[in-house]
C-alpha cells in the first residue's frame, strides 16, 4: 500500500478531475482511465488502484442518479432486475480478483480497454431512435419524456437473456478491473434489446452504484482500499464530472472520443507490456 | 400495478424513496470527505481525521445498500411481491461480499 503524501494526494485528486470530466464528457465513467493511471504511472498494485476508482465509480452512480429520480428515465425495474446479474458478476469478480495474479488482471484490462475503443469509435454517430409513442411498454418497458424533441418516447424490452448475460459479465468485469462496466452494457442494451440510448444510460449508471459495491465491499473488507486516497480521487471525481457535463454541450464529442480511443489502444499496450513480464 | 412511467404510481414513489436516499448518501459522504482531507492536509494525519475519512468512505459504499433496502421495503408496501424477491436477492448478493471479504481478512 502506497503512503499518503500531500503531493500524491494533490496527483491523485487531479486524476480524479481528468478522469470524471472526460468521463462525463463521454458518457462513460471515469474508471477506465483512473485504473491505469493508478496502477502503470504511480505504481499502485493492481487491487488497490482498482479499491480506489470503484469508490468513485459508486459516487458518480449514486450523484448523476439522485439528480435523474423522478424524470422517468431511469428504468427501475429493468435496473433492480438485471441488478441481480450485475452484483452476482460484481461479488464473483471480487472474489476471483483475489486470487488471480497482477499480470492476468493487467492483461484483461488490455482487453477490456481496446474493447471499449472499438465501441466508442463505432458509436461515434449514435443517435437516439424515436419510437412509436402509443405502443404500450409493458411490465419491464419504460415511458420518458423528452424535451429535445417534445415527444414522450416508450419503449418495450427485447432479448431478456441477453441483457440479463451482459449485465453479468458487465459485473464481473467490473469488480474485476475497477470500472462501471456501463460501456459494455448500454451498447447492447441499446442496439439489441429495445431501450433508447438515454434511458439505457440512465439505467446502466443507477445499477452501477449497486454493481460496484458489491466489488468494493470486498477490496474496503480486505485493506485494500486507502480510504484518504480514496477521498481525494473521489473528490476530484465528483468535481471533474459536475464540470463536465456543466460545459461538456459545448465540446466536440466526435474529436475527443477519436482521441480517447486513441489513448485507451495505448493504455491496452502499456497494459499488455506490463502484464506479460 | 402500473408499470413504469405513469404519472401518480407506485413507481413514481419510489423513484422519489430512491432519490432521497441517494442524495443525502452523496451530500454526507462528500462532506465527511471533504472535511476529513481538509483536516489531514492542515494538521496531518490526526484520528479526528482518520475517522472523519472513514465515515465517508463507509457511507458511501452504505449509500447503494440503502437504496436496495428502501426498494425492497417500497416494493413490499405496494405489494409486489416480484420484485420485492428479487431486489432482497440483490440485498443478499451484497450482503454475501460484505461476508466474503470478512472471511479472507481471516483466511488469506
Amino acid at each position: 500500500m502506497p503512503i499518503v503524501t500531500a503531493s500524491l494526494a494533490a496527483i491523485i485528486f487531479t486524476a480524479g478531475v481528468i478522469s470524471g470530466s472526460l468521463g462525463a464528457l463521454l458518457g462513460l465513467g471515469g474508471g477506465v482511465f483512473l485504473v491505469p493511471f493508478l496502477n502503470l504511472v504511480l505504481g499502485f498494485p493492481f487491487t488497490a488502484a482498482a479499491a480506489i476508482s470503484l469508490t468513485t465509480v459508486i459516487a458518480t452512480s449514486s450523484s448523476v442518479s439522485a439528480g435523474r429520480t423522478g424524470k422517468q428515465l431511469i428504468n427501475m425495474r429493468l435496473g433492480m432486475l438485471l441488478e441481480v446479474a450485475t452484483a452476482g458478476g460484481s461479488f464473483l469478480g471480487g472474489v476471483t480478483a483475489q486470487f488471480v495474479a497482477q499480470s492476468a488482471l493487467q492483461k484483461l484490462f488490455g482487453i477490456v480497454a481496446a474493447v471499449v475503443a472499438v465501441i466508442m469509435l463505432s458509436r461515434l454517430r449514435r443517435r437516439n431512435v424515436i419510437l412509436d409513442p402509443s405502443a404500450t411498454p409493458g411490465i419491464l418497458g419504460g415511458r420518458y419524456y423528452e424535451e429535445e424533441s417534445r415527444t414522450t418516447v416508450t419503449y418495450r424490452v427485447k432479448r431478456l437473456p441477453l441483457a440479463v448475460t451482459a449485465s453479468f459479465v458487465a459485473g464481473n468485469v467490473s469488480s474485476l478491473l475497477g470500472i462501471g462496466g456501463g460501456i459494455i452494457k448500454v451498447p447492447i442494451l441499446n442496439a439489441w434489446c429495445g431501450i433508447p440510448l438515454r434511458a439505457a444510460a440512465a439505467t446502466s449508471a443507477f445499477m452501477i452504484g449497486v454493481t460496484a459495491t458489491a466489488g468494493a465491499l470486498i477490496y474496503y473488507g480486505r485493506g485494500q482500499l486507502e480510504p484518504a486516497l480514496a477521498a481525494v480521487a473521489v473528490l476530484g471525481v465528483q468535481l471533474g464530472s459536475w464540470g463536465g457535463m456543466r460545459f461538456g454541450a459545448a465540446a466536440s464529442a466526435k474529436w475527443l472520443k477519436i482521441l480517447m480511443a486513441f489513448v485507451l489502444f495505448i493504455v491496452s499496450v502499456m497494459m499488455f507490456a506490463r502484464g506479460g513480464r | 400495478m402500473t408499470p413504469d412511467g405513469r404519472p401518480g404510481s407506485a413507481s413514481e414513489r419510489l423513484e422519489r424513496a430512491v432519490g432521497v436516499v441517494l442524495q443525502a448518501g452523496v451530500t454526507i459522504s462528500t462532506v465527511c470527505l471533504a472535511v476529513g482531507a481538509a483536516w489531514a492536509l492542515v494538521t496531518g494525519e490526526s484520528g479526528a481525521a482518520r475517522v472523519l475519512l472513514q465515515t465517508g468512505i463507509l457511507v458511501l459504499l452504505l449509500t447503494p445498500v440503502a437504496r436496495v433496502v428502501v426498494s425492497i421495503a417500497q416494493y413490499i408496501t405496494e405489494r409486489d411481491w416480484g420484485f420485492a424477491t428479487l431486489t432482497t436477492i440483490v440485498l443478499v448478493e451484497l450482503l454475501a461480499s460484505a461476508v466474503a471479504a470478512l472471511v479472507f481478512k481471516k483466511k488469506l
